[in-house]
């Protein structure tokens, strides 16, 4: 065999572990990258906006994975996100668990709702699947709202932490600078786990059973469990989000569970492209900047936003990421 | 008791003619619109600015004519050029219209809530086996009623209906027989907006006026449409009686648990059948 046929067949193995090495070292660039960001000069207020935006990147991250995973668009990821919030804000406010175990819980009982609800709201595909998440969001909404000895119903309950958190002053959290540093660390993290998990033999089923779920039935693959999977682990990195929103607020409301905030997750990963695992994370970036520079027009943002939405959707369905993308494979080519 | 059943009636009439209109468009459309309660609250509100001029049931029909008249832009805009795309993203055009018209409506009326009067003809109440009930909510029963009727008919004995039903079964077979299934979605989809107005108006002096009052009754008519079967007629005019006895009773006998008993309902039934009851499409 001549060498140079060689040269163009072998390197097809070494390089897909390059690719994994490449995330890694990126990642860790972004991880050492963001503890440079308290000390730029933000405003305090700016941190302050920036924590909360991180953790929408994390909620609209949580929204993506399912549609890059599973193909499905949810309108009912909040309901997760409140989960989370209220697991640990209750738990803690009526003094049921210390602030670790709270974290725990509160982490692990929005995954195992999730991985029970996959099994069951998988099935249902497309249009359907957008209406059934939003009235299962909706019905942790109600929930929430009306069930006034649970956690003060539609006023909210604010919470104050235990002094001490894994050993740290809990307090520290409370800070936008210490916040927007452990937020981004953990999106980062998420962003990286993700990415390898859509590369790893599990993700790799569900993605089989995404496009064709009888042929991957027919090669035998059990198509209940991998896309349960999928939607515990979206909810986890939801309840992530939730539970360092009410840590660093300190206040938990029904409004964590609303559609609207579901509604406002998938845009921004449609915007920033909802077929990249990085994608949502990124609209969720650009559209706290778009509301930055809109300031003055807050009152209107929600159509603002639907504008943007609709806008996007006709002329860049694949999003900002999607775009650069073809930018950039289109340069190459030349 | 007999009172709370009529009670239900009414809801289960309001929600059937928001639900309805969601199977007509996507019957022809294969999507849901997301902006149907927008459109029920946009059509509340038109109602709403002509009857405080003096004139009600003006203000009825201008809603209705108004609602058809953005159907079928909206139509003829965004599902028709987007009618090869996944319809998913049609679905998000929708959202995004929604949270458009809110903030339009909230613009122009404000988000104080608006009290819509009920018509000096309807006023006063009737005696039903010696309890009062509202004329009102009867007529309300009534205008259900006999838009069933008359949509059951148009479908059954009508050209243009048999042409609704075929392309609702499928849309594809349908245009290759010859059947323009743009100009019939024009009037469909216009059919299923004008309707929305119609409860907006209709709901009106039930509800208070106010930028969100869609939210609510659009979840509702969801579970409506997900519980018959998307798609289906028949599947809607049950689920929705089913579904406005539920939120009634609930709402009397079992306060702490009314508002999850239609979820409930819903999952139990996506579990037994995932296209729902009546349906064959998801």
């Amino acid at each position: 065999m001549n060498p140079t046929a060689q040269g163009t067949l072998a390197p097809s193995r070494p390089r897909t572990a390059n690719k994994a090495l490449v995330v890694l070292l990126i990642g860790a660039a972004a991880l050492v990258a963001g503890f440079v960001l308290p000390w730029i000069g933000f405003a305090k207020i700016t941190l302050s906006l920036l924590a909360q935006a991180l953790f929408d990147a994390l909620l609209a991250t949580s929204v993506g994975f399912l549609f890059l995973q599973n193909g499905r668009v949810s309108f009912g990821q909040a309901a997760f996100f409140g989960l989370g919030g209220y697991a640990f804000g209750i738990l803690v406010a009526r003094n049921l668990a210390g602030p670790e175990l709270a974290l725990l819980l509160a982490l692990a009982i929005p995954t195992l709702a999730a991985f029970l609800l996959g099994l069951v709201v998988a099935r249902v595909t497309g249009v359907a699947h957008a209406m059934l998440t939003l009235a299962v969001g909706q019905a942790f909404y109600e929930v929430a709202f009306r069930w006034r000895e649970l956690a003060m119903g539609d006023d909210g309950m604010s919470f104050t932490l235990p002094s001490k958190f894994f050993g740290f002053s809990a307090s520290r959290l409370q800070d936008p600078g210490v916040m927007v540093v452990l937020a981004w660390s953990i999106l980062v993290l998420v962003l990286v786990s993700l990415t390898l998990f859509t590369r790893s033999r599990t993700g790799q089923i569900a993605a089989a059973i995404r496009d064709n779920e009888e042929r991957a039935r027919f090669i035998g693959y059990s198509t209940t469990v991998p896309p349960a999977l999928v939607y515990a682990i979206a909810a986890f990195v939801a309840a992530i989000a939730g539970v360092l929103q009410a840590v660093y607020n300190g206040y938990i409301a029904p409004q964590m569970f609303h559609w609207s905030l579901s509604g406002f997750a998938l845009i921004m990963s449609i915007i920033g492209g909802a077929k990249f695992v990085i994608g949502p994370a990124v609209g969720a970036v650009v559209l706290f900047y778009i509301k930055d520079v809109a300031g003055q027009f807050a009152e209107y943002w929600p159509a603002i936003v639907g504008g943007i939405l609709v806008v996007v959707t006709l002329t860049m369905p694949q999003g900002i990421i999607g775009l650069a993308v073809k930018q950039w494979r289109r340069r190459q080519r030349r | 008791m007999f009172i709370q059943i009529l009670n239900g009636i009414v809801y289960g009439g309001l929600l059937y003619l928001l639900a309805v209109g969601l199977v007509l468009i996507f019957g022809l459309r294969e999507v849901v619109n997301f902006a149907h309660g927008a459109l029920f609250m946009l059509g509340a509100y038109i109602g709403f600015a002509v009857s405080a001029a003096g004139y009600w049931w003006g203000g009825l029909v201008v809603s209705m004519v108004a609602m058809a008249i953005v159907g079928c832009a909206l139509d003829a805009t965004v599902f028709r050029t987007l009618r090869k795309q996944d319809h998913i993203v049609t679905v998000l055009v929708t959202f995004g219209l929604m949270l458009i018209l809110e903030t339009v409506v909230t613009a122009i009326w404000g988000k104080a809530y608006l009290r819509y009067p009920v018509p000096p003809l309807l006023a006063g109440t009737v005696d039903i086996f010696g309890e009062p009930f509202p004329v009102y909510r009867l007529f309300v029963i009534a205008v259900a009623v006999a838009i069933a009727l008359s949509l059951t008919a148009w479908l059954r004995f009508t050209r243009i209906g048999l042409y609704v039903r075929a392309a609702s079964t499928d849309p594809r077979i349908t245009s290759i027989q010859g059947i323009n299934v743009d100009s019939l979605s024009l009037i469909v989809v216009g059919l299923g907006t004008a309707l929305a107005g119609l409860s907006g108006v209709v709901a009106g002096p039930l509800l208070s006026l106010s930028p969100t009052m869609g939210n609510y009754i659009l979840i509702d008519s969801f579970i409506v449409v997900v519980i018959g079967g998307l798609g289906s007629f028949a599947g809607a005019f049950i689920a929705a009686l089913l579904i406005g006895q539920i939120h009634n009773f609930g709402a009397v006998y079992l306060p702490w648990a009314a508002t999850i008993l239609p979820f409930l309902l819903m999952v139990g039934i996506l579990i037994w059948r995932p296209t729902g009851f009546a349906g064959s499409r998801t």
